[in-house]
C-alpha cells in the first residue's frame, strides 16, 4: 500500500492538529502506533539514535515546564504531545525520499521550487559538511587543540569549526547555482516531474484524516 | 561548412572589482580537436573555460570587450542553460556540480528541465551510463559512488543533453594516475564514438599524449602559443620559462632537435621515443 | 623517530587498510610515501599521528608508545599538513594562524612572536602576515599549512599530498623549501605523494604500500630505477628514468639527459 508524499504530509499536518483536540489517551495510542509504523519502516541506528535524541530533548522539555512551576499532569501531556508531533516528522522522513516531499510541496503546496529544492540540496550536501568538519577539528587537534576535557571545551572547539565551513559552503554553493543554472533549473524543474498521482489508497487514508480531524463535532454523540 | 567549434575575437575580460585577467583573446578551436589548455597557475585558464561555456561575462558579470562564438553562433544575449545543449562544462569542483540525490536523477535532471519525455530521458540515461562505465546505475544513491565514479556521472550527465563540445578543467587534479589515466581513456572514447570537440585544462600533459591534437598555452591572461600540437609545442619551447609545461617527452625531444640540428618524429608513446632515440643515439657524456 | 611495529588497522567493522606493518623512519630522513588511492599511505600517516589508533600492533613516536595520545600531544613532536589547504584556515590573518598552535600550547607572548616569524620565514611568508588567507593563491595557502606546522617546532612533518594541483614552478618552489627544512634544521619528512617525479627528485627513502601490505622499503634510486615493474602496485615509473635507464647514464632531468647523448656514428649535424 503507497501512499503519496502529498498525502503523507496531510496526515503528518493533521496529526500536530490531532494532539490538541483528542483526549490525551487517544494521544498516547498515537504516539505507540507512530513508534511502531517507524521501527517498521526502518529500525537502523540512526533511527533508533533519532529515536533516543527525541526521548531526551521531551525530558527535558518537561524538565523545563516544571521548573516554571506547571503541574505534573499539565507538563507531561506538553512533553506528549511533542513527542507525538516530532515522531510524526521522523515517520514522514523514513517512509518518503525527500525528492518526492519537494515535488509534493511544488505541486500541491505552491512552495516555490527554489526553496522546495534546498531540502534536495540540503541531504545532498550535509554529508559531505561533515566530512569537511571532521577534517577541519582533526586540523585543529593536529596543531594542538586538545580535545579531552569537559563538554563545554568540546562545544567551543565544534564552533571554531564553523567558520571554515562557512567558507567553504558559500563556496560550494557559487559552484552548486552555477551547476543548477546551466542544467536549466526552474518552475519547469517539478512541473516536468512524474506528477503524484492519487490512488485508492490515498482517498482513504485522506478520509480517515478528515474524520479524525472533526471528532470535536461527533466527540459528543459518543 | 564551419571548420571552428569555439572562437574567441579580441576578448577581454575581468571580473567584478578584479583586474583584467583575459587580455586580447583570439583563439580557434577547431572542430573535432582533442585541444589541451595548458600554463601556469594564474594564467587564465579556467577564466577561459567559462568564457566558453557562455558563463563569462554573462552569469558572472564584470568587464569585457570583444566576442564569443560557439559552433558559429556568438554567446551574447543566450542562457547559459541553452548554451549547455551544445558545450558542456566539467568544472574542477566537481563535486559541487552533482545536484541530485541518486545517480538516474542527476541525469534526469537537465533532461527533463529542457521539457524531454520520460521514455526518451529514461532511455538516454540507460545509454550515458553505459558510456561511461557505470551500466545500470540509476537508483544508485551518490554517496554509494566513490569520488572517480561520482566524476563519470558528472560526465554522464553533461554528455545525455548530446553536447558537441565538450570543456573540462583540471578533471584529474584529485586522482591517482591509474584513476587519471583511465578517466581519459574514457574521454578518448567518447570523443572518437560521438564526434565530438574536448577541450581539457591539465597541467600533466603526459596523460594526454596520446590523444591530444590541438594545444593552447595560456601565460598571464595572453595566448602565448596555440595550433596543432606539434606547432604549439615549438612555439612554447621557444620561451624558455614556458618548457616546463611541456610533457618530458616533448621537452626532450625539441632539445636535442636543436642542440643537434636534427628532426626527430612526432612522439605520442614513450615507446615510440625510445625506439628512435635508440636509433639515433648513444648515451655518454659529451667528448 | 617514528616507529611502526606489526601494526594492523582497520574502519569500524570494515575491510582491513593496513595489514601487519613494521617500519621505522629515523630523524632527518626524506621520506616518500607511495602508493594507489585506497593502499592505506593516508591511514598509515594518521596512525603515527595518532589521528587513529591501531587494532594491534604499536606505534612509536620518539621512543614512547602514544596508544593512549591525542594529536595534541603530539604537536610539538609531528607536524601534520593536510591535502585541503582550505579546510585548514582557521583564522583571519596568516600571524594568527601560524600563531594557533603556540597560543593552544599557551607559550608566552615574545616565544609565539619568535617561533611565528621562524615558521614564516621558512615558508617564504614573512610579508604576508598580516593579510588574509583566503586572499593567498592556492600555492600560498599550501606553505601557510606548513608554516601553521612547523610553528611548534616538531622535529618531523607528515604532508599529504602537498603539491597535488599546482603547476611545475609552484611544485618545484614547495619541494625547494621542504628540502631546505630537511637539510637546514633536520627536520624529517614524510611526503605522501602520488607525484613520482618529486618522490625520484627530493625523497631519498621510498616507502610503498599496496592493498594495506607493505610491499616496497628502499631508496628512490632503486625503486624508480626505470627498469622495475611497478605496475601492480599502481605505480609508473618516470619517463626520464625509463630513458635514463635505457641509455645507462644516470639523468634525472631533460637537460642532463639531453647533454649526456651523442648522435649515432653517421648521424648529422
Amino acid at each position: 500500500m503507497k501512499i503519496t508524499a502529498f498525502t503523507q504530509l496531510i496526515t503528518v499536518l493533521a496529526v500536530t492538529t490531532w494532539v490538541f483536540l483528542l483526549p490525551v489517551p487517544a494521544v498516547a495510542i498515537i504516539l505507540v502506533l507512530e513508534l511502531a509504523l517507524l521501527l517498521y519502516i526502518k529500525h537502523d541506528r540512526l533511527t533508533m539514535a533519532a529515536i533516543g535524541a527525541l526521548t531526551v530533548f521531551t525530558g527535558m522539555m518537561i524538565l523545563l515546564q516544571l521548573i516554571f512551576g506547571s503541574p505534573l499532569s499539565v507538563s507531561l501531556t506538553g512533553g506528549l504531545r511533542m513527542f507525538v508531533m516530532t515522531t510524526a516528522f521522523l515517520c514522514l522522513l523514513a517512509a518518503t525520499k525527500i525528492q518526492d516531499i519537494a515535488q509534493a510541496l511544488v505541486e500541491k503546496f505552491h512552495l516555490p521550487c527554489e526553496y522546495a529544492f534546498m531540502l534536495t540540496t540540503a541531504l545532498r550536501f550535509v554529508p559531505d559538511f561533515l566530512t569537511d568538519s571532521a577534517t577541519t577539528l582533526d586540523a585543529q587537534s593536529c596543531r594542538g587543540y586538545s580535545n579531552r576535557g569537559n563538554v563545554f571545551k568540546r562545544f567551543y572547539s565544534y564552533l571554531a569549526v564553523v567558520k571554515p565551513l562557512v567558507m567553504r559552503a558559500v563556496a560550494k554553493s557559487d559552484t552548486l547555482a552555477l551547476s543548477m543554472e546551466l542544467k536549466g533549473f526552474g518552475a519547469n524543474t517539478y512541473q516536468n516531474m512524474t506528477p503524484q498521482r492519487l490512488c485508492f489508497a490515498d482517498y482513504l487514508v485522506l478520509f480517515l484524516v478528515m474524520l479524525l480531524s472533526l471528532y470535536p463535532l461527533w466527540s459528543k454523540y459518543i | 561548412m564551419n571548420e571552428t567549434a569555439i572562437k574567441f575575437t579580441n576578448f577581454h575580460y575581468g571580473y567584478i572589482n578584479s583586474d583584467i585577467i583575459l587580455h586580447n583573446i583570439n583563439l580557434d578551436v577547431r572542430k573535432g580537436s582533442f585541444t589541451i589548455i595548458s600554463g601556469p597557475s594564474g594564467a587564465g585558464k579556467t577564466t577561459l573555460c567559462k568564457a566558453m561555456a557562455g558563463i563569462i561575462p554573462y552569469y558572472y558579470g564584470g568587464r569585457y570587450a570583444g566576442d564569443v562564438e560557439v559552433l558559429g553562433v556568438t554567446t551574447k544575449g543566450k542562457r547559459v542553460s541553452d548554451l549547455a545543449m551544445r558545450i558542456g562544462l566539467m568544472l574542477d569542483d566537481y563535486e559541487s556540480q552533482l545536484v541530485s540525490l541518486t545517480a538516474g536523477e542527476e541525469i534526469a535532471f537537465s533532461l527533463l528541465n529542457h521539457g524531454f519525455a520520460a521514455e526518451e530521458v529514461e532511455a538516454r540515461t540507460k545509454q550515458v551510463l553505459m558510456d561511461v562505465g557505470l551500466p545500470g546505475r540509476e537508483n544508485y544513491q551518490l554517496d554509494e559512488l566513490s569520488g572517480g565514479q561520482r566524476q563519470r556521472l558528472l560526465l554522464a550527465s553533461v554528455l545525455a543533453v548530446h553536447p558537441e563540445v565538450l570543456v573540462l578543467d583540471e578533471p584529474v587534479s584529485a586522482m591517482d594516475p591509474d584513476g587519471a589515466n583511465a578517466l581519459y581513456k574514457l574521454l578518448y572514447k567518447i570523443y572518437k564514438e560521438y564526434n565530438m570537440t574536448v577541450v581539457v585544462v591539465e597541467h600533466n600533459i603526459n596523460f594526454l599524449l596520446p590523444y591530444v591534437t590541438d594545444m593552447i598555452v595560456m601565460n598571464k591572461g595572453r595566448v602565448a602559443a596555440q595550433g596543432f600540437f606539434e606547432e604549439a609545442a615549438a612555439m612554447t619551447y621557444a620561451i624558455p620559462e614556458l618548457r616546463r609545461n611541456l610533457p618530458e617527452l616533448w621537452q626532450v625531444k625539441l632539445n636535442l632537435e636543436q642542440r643537434f640540428g636534427i628532426s626527430l618524429r612526432a612522439w605520442r608513446k614513450e615507446a615510440e621515443a625510445l625506439e628512435e632515440l635508440k636509433e639515433k643515439f648513444v648515451g655518454g657524456a659529451l667528448g | 623517530m617514528i616507529e611502526a611495529k606489526a601494526v594492523n588497522f582497520a574502519y569500524h567493522r570494515g575491510e582491513p587498510v593496513i595489514n601487519d606493518i613494521t617500519c621505522k623512519i629515523e630523524d632527518g630522513e626524506f621520506v616518500a610515501l607511495l602508493g594507489h588511492n585506497g593502499s592505506g599511505k593516508t591511514t598509515l600517516s594518521r596512525l603515527f599521528m595518532a589521528l587513529v589508533h591501531p587494532r594491534s600492533g604499536d606505534i612509536f613516536v620518539d621512543g614512547d608508545n602514544i596508544e593512549k595520545l591525542e594529536p595534541a600531544d603530539l604537536a610539538h613532536q609531528v607536524g601534520y599538513v593536510f591535502q585541503n589547504p582550505d579546510l585548514q584556515i582557521l583564522e583571519d590573518t596568516v600571524f594568527a594562524e601560524v600563531a594557533y598552535g603556540p597560543r593552544c600550547k599557551k607559550l608566552s607572548e615574545t616565544a609565539i612572536k619568535e617561533q611565528v616569524q621562524a615558521a614564516l620565514q621558512a615558508m617564504g611568508l614573512e610579508n604576508l602576515a598580516d593579510a588574509y588567507p583566503r586572499t593567498l593563491s592556492f600555492g600560498q595557502k599550501r606553505r601557510l599549512g606548513v608554516a601553521a606546522a612547523l610553528a611548534l617546532n616538531p622535529r618531523t612533518l607528515i604532508l599529504d599530498e602537498i603539491t597535488n594541483g599546482q603547476d611545475e614552478q609552484e611544485k618545484d618552489d614547495m619541494m625547494d623549501y621542504l628540502q631546505k627544512l630537511n637539510k637546514e634544521k633536520r627536520i624529517t619528512i614524510i611526503l605522501i605523494t602520488h607525484d613520482m617525479n618529486i618522490a625520484r627528485q627530493y625523497a631519498k627513502r621510498a616507502i610503498v604500500l599496496n592493498d594495506g601490505n607493505l610491499v616496497f622499503d628502499g631508496t628512490t634510486q632503486d625503486l624508480y630505477n626505470g627498469v622495475r615493474d611497478l605496475k601492480e602496485w599502481g605505480l609508473t615509473q618516470p619517463i626520464m628514468a625509463i630513458l635514463s635507464a635505457a641509455f645507462i647514464i644516470s639523468a634525472p632531468t631533460v637537460e642532463d639527459f639531453c647533454e649526456k647523448l651523442c648522435l649515432k656514428e653517421g648521424g648529422e649535424r
